[in-house]
């Protein structure tokens, strides 16, 4: 069990947050490093990613996908989610300034709804968030800013609850999640780890009673195993984590995935994701009312 | 498939604006060989149909045949940058006729890296957050493992805006990853597909995923609210200069590019110039290609459709013709040739 360590203090060190395919820090690895650092306890190396971000913060309130793009901006969600964690876990308001510009404007950003059609199966008229401006209301920004503005504690606001509604709306009638499309031309669309990882960890404390909530943590505990690519696993655990359903060997699944041992994970993203994804989920998500780590497993489950 | 709404826009009523095409360049060629059009589309195009091809077969033989029926040469290769980009819209172990398989892709680097091309594979899937994954249930990953191929993520590699040279779309301009804007050929490498919004799913179609979800998203709703077809001969008008390889051996009619059925074809199609190899595509799967939207766009703009301007080589499409079953909707059950209708 040295990989995780290991994988903690070359993250702390990291100067740049970058998927694996850019050369460039991108907000995205930039805010689950930060969230990864803070749930490990490593308070002083969040901050510098933190920071970043805060620099990268546009006027607006809002935050690009990287250091060179500034749109779209669906990121503001993630650093939003990022600053509230840190400032809730050091007790201060260090990026108060921060939270509240990016939650204004958060608030002011509209997917595109869009009338029912009868080839969708999924309500198109609720209003969530979208990838770039100006388009329609997907599942997975939905979810991001769900999360950051609960974490800046809007979690009351109408924005916030249609977000859930449209988060549970999308999910597929026999549990997980597609990209966001459910019916298509009366077909179900097939589930994938991620989208439904993320979507039951939004979910997590909602006290939504959606039959599909269950039927997506059975897909993902039957789905995930030691085989799952980095981030899809990341996700998957944390999903299963925040109900309480981690597997038992979830915690050697994330190690050998640090280590390198069928893949390493070479880029910022995947680690701070797998990082994160080891701590207990109840350090860094308040809302999640049923916490395992990695390390404490539930074999029950 | 991605967009919450099915294809209403009438593209007819808003390209009668001057279309300012092929700034990037798409590569033409006829029967006197091959040569590079800028700023003209081709009247005529040669397009190779292979039969009989398995996954196990001799795929690098019937590619080079096939470049070099179109007029390929070494001269235009050797040292040249390749991209390959398959189709891994959404990959699944359960649905492998969904995306392009790893055989052709091995094939296809074998024969660039033979004329001297310095080969990538590359992708932005289109559903899919997790390329690693992607790569995964696809056994794409693996293959290139194997074939010790270089992959780029399109989805989030660094990128470059390029003016849009087709203006079909209200989209003033385009964001290409690195590797699309630093290749000299670009490879659309799709599999042969039905597709429940716009009919067919070929080499112009496959072209979607060079764009990258971290400026598009996933799925690329910034296209679908352009428009589909128009943002389709968009990129296509674009994207430097293209090649075509279908993979067309096992192909997916009905519910596609997603949940269709398996179709059998055995056929390798291949080209330079995508309106003209799609629109064989399209006729051997029993649809007239003028009546699908996106090649309609296409043509006179970036390449022929009319047969008597497609050189065919190899196969002639009739022999090896077999229809898709298409969804019983009005706007795909149109675009069958043998469907009474008008081409629109």
């Amino acid at each position: 069990m040295l990989a995780l360590p290991a994988a903690i203090d070359r993250l702390a060190a990291a100067r740049r947050w970058r998927y694996r395919a850019s050369d460039e820090s991108a907000a995205e690895p930039a805010a689950w490093a930060a969230l990864a650092l803070a749930a490990a306890g490593d308070a002083a190396s969040a901050a510098r990613p933190a920071e970043w971000l805060a620099g990268i913060q546009q006027p607006s309130g809002a935050v690009g996908v990287s250091a060179s793009q500034d749109d779209p901006r669906w990121p503001t969600s993630l650093a939003m989610l990022a600053w509230a964690t840190l400032d809730r876990l050091a007790g201060n308001a260090r990026f108060a300034s921060c939270i509240g510009a990016a939650a204004q404007w958060s608030l002011a950003d509209r997917g595109r709804a869009a009338r029912q059609s009868e080839h969708i199966g999924h309500n198109t008229e609720l209003v969530g968030w979208s990838w770039a401006a100006d388009t329609h209301s997907w599942l997975e920004p939905t979810c991001m800013f769900v999360l950051g503005l609960r974490a800046a504690g809007f979690d009351r606001r109408p924005r916030v609850q249609e977000g859930v509604r449209l988060i549970v709306d999308r999910l597929l009638p026999d549990g997980g999640a597609n990209y966001g499309n459910t019916i298509v031309l009366g077909r179900p669309l097939v589930p994938h780890l991620q989208p439904t990882g993320l979507a039951v960890l939004t979910l997590a404390g909602q006290q939504q009673r959606d039959a599909r909530i269950e039927k997506s943590l059975n897909y993902l505990a039957r789905t995930v195993s030691g085989d799952t690519a980095a981030a899809s696993l990341a996700f998957a655990c944390l999903g299963l984590a925040a109900h309480g359903r981690l597997p038992l060997q979830a915690a050697a699944w994330i190690e050998a995935a640090l280590d390198g041992e069928r893949r390493p994970p070479t880029s910022e993203y995947e680690r701070a994701l797998l990082v994160l994804a080891a701590q207990p989920v109840d350090r860094w998500l308040p809302a999640a009312s049923h916490t395992h780590s990695a390390a404490t497993v539930n074999e029950d489950s | 498939m991605a967009t919450p709404l099915p294809p209403g826009r009438n593209a007819a009523q808003r390209i009668g604006r001057r279309a300012v095409l092929l700034a990037g360049g798409l590569a033409a060629v006829g029967a006197a060989g091959w040569r590079l059009a800028r700023g003209a589309a081709p009247r005529r195009a040669s397009v190779f149909i292979a039969r009989s091809q398995r996954y196990d077969s001799d795929l690098v033989k019937t590619i080079s045949d096939g470049l070099a029926a179109c007029g390929l040469k070494a001269e235009h290769l050797r040292g040249k940058r390749v991209l390959l980009k398959p189709n891994l819209v959404e990959p699944n172990r359960a649905i492998p006729h969904m995306t392009t398989h790893p055989a052709v892709i091995l094939a296809a680097a074998e024969a660039f890296r033979r004329y001297g091309a310095r080969v990538t594979v590359g992708e932005a899937p289109g559903h899919v957050r997790d390329t690693e994954l992607a790569l995964d249930e696809s056994g794409v990953g693996e293959a290139l493992r194997d074939g010790e191929l270089q992959f780029a993520d399109l989805n989030y590699q660094d990128v470059a805006w390029r003016p849009n040279a087709g203006r079909i779309s209200p989209l003033k301009g385009l964001f290409l990853p690195r590797a699309v804007v630093e290749a000299d050929y670009v490879v659309s490498m799709p599999k042969l597909k039905t597709h429940h919004w716009v009919g067919v799913t070929a080499s112009m179609k496959n072209l979607y995923g060079v764009l990258p979800g971290i400026k598009y998203g996933w799925p690329k709703n910034v296209l679908h609210h352009a428009g589909i077809p128009e943002t389709v001969a968009d990129i296509c008008s674009t994207v430097p200069r293209a090649l075509a390889i279908i993979d067309a051996i096992d192909c997916m009619e009905g519910d596609g590019p997603i949940l269709g059925s398996i179709k059998p074809m055995g056929l390798l199609l291949i080209g330079a110039n995508l309106p003209a190899v799609d629109a064989t595509a399209a006729r051997i799967m029993g649809l007239e290609p003028a009546r699908v939207s996106y090649l309609k766009l296409a043509h006179g703009r970036l390449g022929p459709l009319d047969e008597r301007m497609i050189s065919q080589r190899g196969e002639r499409w009739p022999s090896v013709a077999s229809p898709f079953k298409m969804l019983p909707y009005a706007h795909l059950q149109q675009l069958r040739a043998d469907s009474g209708s008008p081409p629109a």
